[in-house]
């Protein structure tokens, strides 16, 4: 286990390193001098010059990046180009309220996926199952905004439940918290939920059907103790599936914080690329790295904790 | 598993049923709390970096102006309270307001304006207002004279629509304001319960000298670009103030809401090239005049701009004193008559353009696509990012464009057709001495002559299709009962002092 865990970890490293590398030269490559959007069209060149002088533009890429690297390991990006604040901090302020929406997200996509896909793996062509079923074809054929909007103007316009847009902070209230990402993560989850609940579902049949699972029943060995044998050996696909779920609900939060104007790394990531804000953007791309790194070295442990053969492969 | 569905159902009437009693209701009635949707983040607290469009509100709470606009956009007292110009229009003298402060004590005088305006002057941005300023002096500890290279009829215009905010000299020392505003605005910055990018809170500030002026103790401003999200935010009662989709006033009116229009940018295509340097077609006018012939206005006003706005053939916004009703109809739709135009010219065939495209624009793309295709003018796109556009635009010789208009006769003289802009590099005036002509008369005239003047060179360059404008858009702004938004020309979000109870 240990071998496999610091094979995992170094795997995790070398994409975080190649991944933020390149994007700091596509980057720098793609967007060239950015003088003229941050000054304006009438900005004289003595100023132009004199603000790649100040962002550190005029030296080598291969400097700039070794001076960035060298700071971003530590954590400090630089500054904004647009705000000329520093970008640890904006994303510092802007982190928790996707990891809010994501993680509740996940959450739910866990739980409810669980349940649905636990009742309807017992229940083959049951009403669940097939309703699993129709909402499996519906959700992914309507577009993730779609969703949104219909859950905005329904328990926000109309039932004023939640509020339509805007984040509170559990410093400042707990309740407001938990009342302005519900709508969010709701929408994020709806796809997941299914996700996960078809994929447990199709794990608990193939499983159920297995010898090893005749056998325990023969045995004599309690239905509960059978389900536990059965569900271990049905999840991984479903686990597999919710931390895929996960990194795919970093992106789709872009969609969601807009819908919903939250103050997370989407909403920000959407105006950097818009204004061409590289340092931000290189700061929230190595963040957003790191996450998918983490949440894979956990999904891998726990694939490895309950599969034994994966450890092996 | 039933304990699970009933912890989750009480949790869900928890929520729902706290929800029910601390959500503000939108009923109407005015409040004390401005919470404007302002549709885009602050560009930087310097005014010096600051953009005019966008940026007026946030500005307008922390800082106050030498000079301000009234509805009308004439020039008003603010920080200065008189002004006149010297005999030969050389020199602006300023007297200034006594007795403020800045929110870090120091004082707003004579060295403090002058101190001010050359931190403005220096600006990427704020230095366009300026371009005629050569020196700045201070008189007296309460009197200020700008030193002018030519007549400038522009300067206070510029300064009263968001290019003379007033910041702490200390502040402008430190270099620092880009990110923490001193300001003698009528409102505090509450930064502590502020979030940079998602929500500005303001207080107001009983003693300043213009409180009459700002009604509202306290303000809360929201960038929200999305805006089905901003209306959304209304309809919840979360907003009081949105900018809006003309789409949606059907939907406002029957909230009843207040919904203000002003048109506030032209849309068309820009051409860049009018001497025909870069592309030969384009430096005839008969060619010029049969794309404006060939485009349907309307249709493309009705179709993409949702009605929200004016057919119009000219850059004058509509009201302006140089504004000429009678020209709008000087390039009626008319396809055959732009095809005799064109092979008039020489082109009967059409020729081949080069033109820039973003995603913001993808929206009229389909139309300048069929319309010139109708006159054989066959358009290959050149893809690029919104930010690419601005730069690179004007180096194609034609594009479509959204450009902001001015509410000042002279100042749309200068930004539209006299002064190089991203948009025109190349004011190409001299290479059409008549226009070059008309411009100088302009320029030296005063008051109702001037106006005149201006009004005649507007028709002088539409006949010249000096661009081909298809309508003026409109931005729209809803308020709910009991706050009324007065929009500005020139300002794509006007500030404070134009939201009033009402």
């Amino acid at each position: 286990m240990l071998k496999f865990t610091v094979r995992r970890l170094l795997s995790g490293l070398v994409l975080l390193v190649v991944v933020t590398c390149g994007s700091f030269f596509l980057a720098h490559l793609a967007v060239g001098d950015p003088t003229a959007g941050l000054l304006g069209n009438n900005a004289t060149p003595a100023q132009q010059a004199a603000l790649r002088q100040q962002l550190g533009l005029d030296r080598p890429l291969p400097v700039q990046f070794w001076d960035w690297a060298s700071h971003a390991v530590r954590g400090d990006f630089g500054t904004s180009w647009r705000s000329f604040q520093p970008i640890s901090e904006q994303i510092a302020l802007r982190v928790p309220v996707t990891l809010s929406v994501v993680l509740a997200a996940t959450f739910l996509a866990a739980a409810l996926g669980l349940v649905i896909g636990l009742v309807a793996g017992q229940r083959p062509g049951g009403l669940l199952d097939r309703c699993l079923k129709l909402a499996s074809v519906v959700l992914f054929a309507l577009p993730g905004f779609w969703v949104s909007l219909v859950l905005v103007l329904w328990f926000a316009v109309q039932l004023r439940w939640f509020p339509a847009v805007g984040y509170v902070s559990p410093d400042e209230s707990v309740l407001g918290w938990l009342r302005s990402i519900t709508l969010p993560a709701v929408s994020l989850s709806l796809t997941a939920i299914v996700l996960v609940a078809e994929q447990l579902r199709n794990g608990l049949l193939e499983v159920g059907g297995q010898d090893f699972v005749r056998t325990l029943r023969a045995r004599g060995l309690p239905e509960r103790r059978v389900a536990l044998h059965v569900l271990r050996n049905a999840s991984p696909a479903a686990l597999t599936v919710l931390a895929l779920m996960f990194v795919g609900l970093l992106g789709g939060a872009v969609v969601v914080e807009v819908v919903f104007n939250l103050p997370g790394i989407g909403s920000l990531t959407q105006s950097a690329s818009q204004i061409g804000d590289i340092p931000t953007l290189l700061g929230l791309t190595a963040v957003t790295v790191v996450f998918v790194v983490v949440v894979n070295f956990l999904l891998d442990l726990v694939l490895g904790w309950v599969n034994p053969k994966v450890r092996e492969k | 598993m039933k304990r699970l569905w009933k912890t989750a159902l009480a949790a869900v009437l928890a929520l729902t049923a706290a929800g029910c009693t601390s959500i503000a209701g939108n009923s109407g009635a005015a409040t004390d709390v401005l919470k404007m949707g302002t549709f885009q983040d602050v560009t930087s607290w310097d005014p010096a970096n600051a953009d005019i469009g966008f940026d007026g509100p946030y500005l307008s709470a922390v800082y106050d102006a030498l000079v301000a606009l009234d509805e009308n956009s004439q020039p008003v007292p603010a920080l200065a309270t008189s002004w006149s110009f010297s005999p030969d229009s050389r020199t602006l003298t300023m007297q200034l307001r006594t007795g403020v402060t800045f929110a870090d004590g120091q004082p707003f005088d004579a060295a403090a304006a002058v101190k001010n305006l050359e931190h403005l002057r220096a600006g990427a941005r704020s230095g366009q207002a300026y371009l005629n300023v050569d020196s700045v002096t201070a008189v007296d500890p309460q009197t200020i004279a700008l030193h002018l290279t030519r007549k400038d009829d522009t300067l206070l215009y510029f300064m009263g629509l968001g290019r003379s905010w007033m910041a702490s000299p200390a502040a402008i020392d430190r270099g620092d304001l880009a990110t923490d505003p001193v300001g003698s605005g009528p409102y505090e910055y509450r930064t502590a319960e502020s979030t940079a990018g998602a929500q500005y809170v303001f207080a107001k500030k009983p003693q300043h000298w213009d409180a009459a002026t700002y009604p509202f103790a306290g303000v809360q401003m929201f960038p929200i670009t999305d805006q089905t999200a901003s209306l959304n935010a209304m309809l919840s009662g979360q907003l009081n103030v949105a900018f809006a989709n003309p789409a949606e006033i059907p939907q406002a009116q029957q909230n009843g809401w207040n919904v203000s229009s002003k048109v506030a940018s032209w849309v068309g295509i820009q051409f860049v090239d009018r001497t025909g340097q870069r592309l030969a077609p384009l430096g005839d006018v008969r060619v010029r005049r049969a794309i404006n012939h060939a485009f349907d206005g309307a249709a493309i006003l009705k179709a993409v701009g949702q009605g929200g706005g004016t057919v119009s053939s000219q850059v004058f916004p509509v009201g302006d004193p140089a504004y000429d009703p009678a020209l709008d109809d000087r390039y009626a739709h008319d396809i055959a008559e732009a095809k005799r135009l064109l092979a008039e010219a020489g082109h009967p065939r059409g020729f081949a353009v080069r033109m820039p495209m973003s995603p913001i624009f993808q929206a009229w793309q389909p139309a300048v696509q069929q319309t010139l295709g109708e006159l054989g003018i066959t358009v290959s796109w050149d893809e690029m990012s919104q930010a690419d556009y601005q730069k690179n635009a004007a180096t194609y010789p034609m594009f479509i464009a959204v450009i902001a208009m001015d509410s000042n006769p002279m100042a749309s003289v200068a930004g539209r057709f006299t002064t190089e802009q991203w948009y025109n590099p190349e004011p190409s005036i001299e290479a059409f001495p008549e226009v070059a002509e008309l411009v100088a008369r302009t320029e030296a005239a005063t008051g109702d002559e001037q106006i005149g003047l201006a009004r005649e060179l507007n028709g002088k360059l539409v006949d010249l299709a000096w661009q081909d404008v298809w309508y003026q858009a409109n931005n729209t702004y809803f308020s709910v009962p009991g706050i009324k938004v007065t929009p500005i020309t020139g300002m794509m979000f006007p500030t404070l002092r134009f939201i009033q109870r009402g």
